[in-house]
């Protein structure tokens, strides 16, 4: 942190642009207003994968209002450039129109272009597509995996062997989709040679050049733009087809052109977390001491992209032991590509980990959170480097004591009301949090107000304000005075907004930038013969309310405002950056440790969560209000995933047969009771400015684990499926 | 593009302005492909001018309904549902699409005083009808004390949903719904919050019908 006092930072601040969201003034992709703009609808392939063998667009083409139907028969061919440094997976990208093979199920065939939406979603189911198809393979259990990612420290096989206790357990975790709210949408405006898109997306300048890729257009001719983002959760990590469809359709039709994705579309249109199948074989002494880990991972991926998420990293640093082997492999199936989800790669690891902790801690008669203290790293055993910190010892002590541990029956079936079985649970988490290069700038106008920009995103977790939280402060200006602006590629470039990256990354930049500002001020002064601040060394004068002052004598000091005046000055600006952690070799996770109460119907297998607890090492919180909802919402995710949450698609056609929000669950209101989170105070400076560890990911982790183990505890089943359903435990 | 009594702006378009002589699509499309190639610097493509000498207009009617307070008389395609009625032409984007199924309640708005998912509601079923939207719910500079507890609360993040949440739960507490947290729950679980933010909803909805 700057020498700077803190006012803004660490204050439960309510939403900056919280008006705006509550007034429906909050403007997102699809409700950029632009004159003459038409409505494009995608038309989406019928077959799991084979050839299309004819397009007949005409009852389309003749439908009223209908400008025109694009498909690969007519549709230019585009450039398709490389894009390293994209989020685009190993492998070849989809190519929106460009021949004539399907892939999977939905694939975008073809795009109808009209004047109202009404028209163009008819126009879409006037297209009559004929396919040459082939069987696709969607099934993971029945797919050939590709080459294996090893890892390796030890002799797995042999400390396994030799193991007192040993288990070996299979797991299967379904799909996720991300769902968030806003579906995916873009509207796209050509002039002349430049591209302007307003885009869903958690990446500006990633959007932006995969655009100036796909296109081959020059950097300066594309801008990407998206003030407000209505949830991501990892959806708009990357470049989807349908941002180049609607960038097409604009350049064919020459007119702008607004694409949102149904519902429907966002099960394909987009990534989703694959499935898993996980086997884990576990060795421990009689005293719950690790010696052994086996971890056999498959997860899917599509045909033409190899997806790979961190799931190794779980397994390798959570917990003490000598010996692990791990094989990940990605099966390639007729689907399309996966994308990161909330927590990725430890989200699906915990599950599993965490359930045979808690296996084991019941095989051994062992209490679960004394089970994970005995196998306490001293070292991230998989790098032999130092944690920056890990106390994820206190998280189990302060969740233990918050949440009435001590309540806990441990035989399992043994706590009733009634039909009700009651069960508690808890699991440990993790999550390596992103510290990625980035810029910021920061400008100071004469009238003592500033304006702060980055590239960056806000997708829900109150960016805006956190940002505007540390500027404030490192300025040493009022939140009022301060406006952070984002979502535009013409700001300075900052790295996708995900994998809990952001404060730590954008935030370094930003204080960066700020702190220049405020110094070329304090400079100003103190070798100005006028200023009371005249001769003042620098480094004792602080600024608070837009006023600099000397903090050996507080009543020595003067305002921006009329510093900048009498040097006629309009404005100090600079450019900040984030060199990502440098030098720091430090192990840099943050970590969770949640709890769950759960009630099971002994008849009917149905699964009521009660109450669930949180307790978090993230490192200093910027914004606890907002800090506080994020954590919630991880929960509330988790609870999705463990209880919820399933893609299911029917192997004979590959199509995903509950592709809406009536038939993919997530949790309602009514699923939700009490929630509580609870971040241990403290700061972690490893290699960022700001003290920081992510948030966003770690809430997450951990969440289906600790359910998982509490329906174990309430019913004596242990179920090693998510998500985990009344069928199930019936 | 305020269509108040504006046939153009709502009706079924003929491809609004374009002209409709030119060459036919067909030449259009193949003229386009020859010349495509690879997209390059300078626009090669032929844009579609010819488009949509529409043969049949699709159906539309003239409908008369409050929003907000305001008086609007639209000539509206049939299949326009009230959803799409505000957010494409009457320039209130604030109820939002988040499923066009009535399965997230993202879209919820008030008609006639009762909340109901705008997706599936057809606009030319609403003649004569008083409807409400999130922009209608502030008195000026003033916010509706849902909003306002809603701010408070920290009861949203991403705020897509927010919207359709206020409106169901000003509809919530004008039914009386809210006699305990876990009726608040029951009754607001129409409404999907993807970022999880129900337990602060329930808080802001339960705070704000008590201070009624």
């Amino acid at each position: 942190m700057s020498p700077q006092p803190q006012a803004a930072v660490g204050a439960p601040l309510s939403r900056v642009d919280g008006r705006l969201k509550v007034t429906g003034q909050a403007e997102y992709a699809a409700e950029h207003d632009l004159k003459g703009v038409v409505h494009a609808v995608i038309v989406d392939a019928a077959i799991g994968r084979g050839r299309i063998t004819a397009i007949d667009a005409r009852a389309a083409e003749k439908h009223a209002g209908v400008l025109r139907v694009i498909h690969h028969g007519n549709a230019p061919k585009l450039p398709y450039r490389d894009n390293a440094g994209s989020n685009n997976p190993q492998g070849r990208r989809l190519r929106v129109f460009q021949d004539d093979r399907v892939f999977f199920h939905g694939q975008p065939v073809a795009v109808v272009v009209a004047g109202t939406l009404e028209a163009a979603q008819h126009g879409a189911s006037l297209v009559k597509v004929r396919y040459d198809a082939d069987k696709p393979s969607t099934d993971i259990t029945k797919a050939e995996p590709g080459e294996p990612t090893p890892y390796a420290r030890g002799d797995a096989e042999a400390g396994l062997s030799s193991s007192a206790v040993r288990l070996d357990l299979k797991y299967e975790l379904a799909r996720n989709h991300h769902n968030p709210m806003e579906p995916h949408a873009t509207v796209a405006q050509w002039d002349g040679n430049r591209l302007t898109v307003w885009d869903k997306t958690q990446w500006v300048m990633g959007t932006h050049d995969e655009i100036a890729a796909v296109f081959d257009l020059p950097a300066d001719a594309v801008r990407v733009i998206n003030p407000f983002v209505g949830g991501g959760f990892g959806s708009g990590l990357r470049c989807w087809p349908h941002t180049i469809v609607a960038a097409l359709a604009a350049r064919v039709t020459r007119r702008p052109v607004k694409l949102v994705l149904s519902r429907k579309q966002m099960y394909f249109g987009t990534g989703f977390r694959p499935a898993y199948e996980y086997r884990l074989r576990l060795g421990s002494d009689r005293r719950g001491r690790l010696n052994a880990a086996i971890h056999d991972i498959d997860h899917e991926t599509s045909s033409y992209e190899t997806f790979s998420e961190a799931v190794l990293g779980a397994g390798q640093m959570m917990y003490s032991m000598p010996n692990v082997r791990q094989a990940y492999r990605q099966v390639p199936l007729d689907v399309n590509t996966p994308i990161w989800m909330r927590g990725p790669g430890f989200a699906p690891a915990s599950f599993v980990i965490e359930s045979a902790m808690d296996e084991l801690a019941t095989e051994l008669g062992i209490d679960p959170i004394e089970l994970r203290r005995r196998n306490e790293p001293a070292e991230d055993e998989s790098t032999n480097e130092q944690f920056s910190t890990r106390r994820l010892s206190e998280c189990y002590t302060v969740g233990a004591r918050e949440f009435g541990w001590d309540r806990r029956n441990p035989e399992p079936r043994s706590t009733r009301e009634g039909n009700l079985l009651i069960g508690l649970g808890m699991a440990a988490g993790a999550y390596d949090c992103g510290r990625y290069p980035g810029q910021a700038r920061a400008r100071l106008d004469a009238d003592g107000t500033a304006v702060v920009e980055a590239a960056t995103t806000d997708m829900g977790p109150g960016t805006y304000t956190s940002q505007t939280q540390v500027a404030a402060d490192a300025l040493g200006l009022t939140m009022r005075t301060v406006t952070f602006r984002l979502g535009d590629s013409e700001y300075p470039f900052t790295a996708p907004h995900g994998g809990s990256s952001t404060m730590a990354s954008v935030g370094s930049a930003v204080v960066d930038a700020c702190n220049k500002v405020r110094r070329q001020a304090i400079k100003l002064a103190v070798e100005d013969r006028e200023s009371p601040l005249y001769g003042v060394n620098a480094d004792d004068v602080v600024v608070r309310n837009g006023r600099l002052y000397d903090r050996n004598n507080t009543a020595r000091g003067e305002t921006y405002k009329s510093l900048l005046a009498r040097h006629d000055r309009s404005r100090l600006e600079a450019n900040g950056s984030y060199e990502g952690p440098g030098s720091d070799r430090s192990a840099y996770f943050a970590y969770s440790a949640t709890f769950a109460e759960v009630s099971v119907d002994a008849d009917l297998g149905l699964v009521r969560v009660r109450r669930m607890l949180g307790v978090y090492d993230a490192g200093r919180i910027i914004s606890p209000k907002l800090a506080d909802s994020q954590a919630l919402g991880g929960i509330v995710g988790g609870i999705g995933q463990a209880l919820l949450e399933h893609t299911v698609t029917d192997h004979r056609d590959g199509r995903i047969v509950n592709s809406s929000l009536a038939d993919y669950l997530v949790p309602v209101n009514a699923d939700v009771p009490d929630l509580k989170a609870i971040y241990l105070d403290g700061e972690d400076n490893a290699g960022n400015l700001l003290g920081v560890k992510g948030l966003g990911e770690v809430v997450q982790v951990g969440v289906a684990a600790a359910i998982g183990n509490a329906v174990f505890n309430a019913t004596g089943r242990r179920i090693r499926q998510l998500p985990i359903t009344a069928e199930a435990l019936l | 593009m305020s269509s108040e009594l504006s046939d153009s702006a709502v009706s079924p378009p003929t491809g609004a302005g374009e002209s409709t002589s030119g060459p036919s699509r067909r030449t259009v499309i193949a003229t386009g492909a020859a010349v495509g190639g690879v997209m390059v610097a300078g626009g090669t493509f032929l844009a579609g001018a010819e488009e949509a000498a529409a043969t049949v207009a699709a159906p539309s009617s003239r409908v008369s309904l409050t929003v907000n307070g305001t008086r609007r008389t639209v000539t509206v395609d049939n299949r326009t549902s009230l959803l799409d009625l505000l957010r494409e032409h009457l320039e209130l984007t604030g109820s939002k699409k988040g499923c066009n199924a009535g399965a997230c309640g993202a879209c919820t708005v008030l008609v006639d005083g009762q909340r109901v998912n705008s997706c599936l509601t057809l606009a030319v079923r609403l003649e004569g009808a008083e409807v409400t939207t999130i922009e209608g719910l502030a008195k000026g500079d003033k916010l509706h004390p849902l909003q306002q507890a809603f701010v408070d609360e920290d009861a949203f993040q991403c705020g897509y949903c927010t919207p359709g949440q206020i409106m169901s739960g000003v509809g919530c507490i004008q039914e009386g719904h809210t006699n305990s947290p876990e009726e608040i729950r029951e009754y607001m679980s129409g409404n999907v919050c993807r970022c999880g933010c129900y337990v602060k909803i329930v808080r802001a909805v339960e705070q704000t019908a008590a201070r009624k």
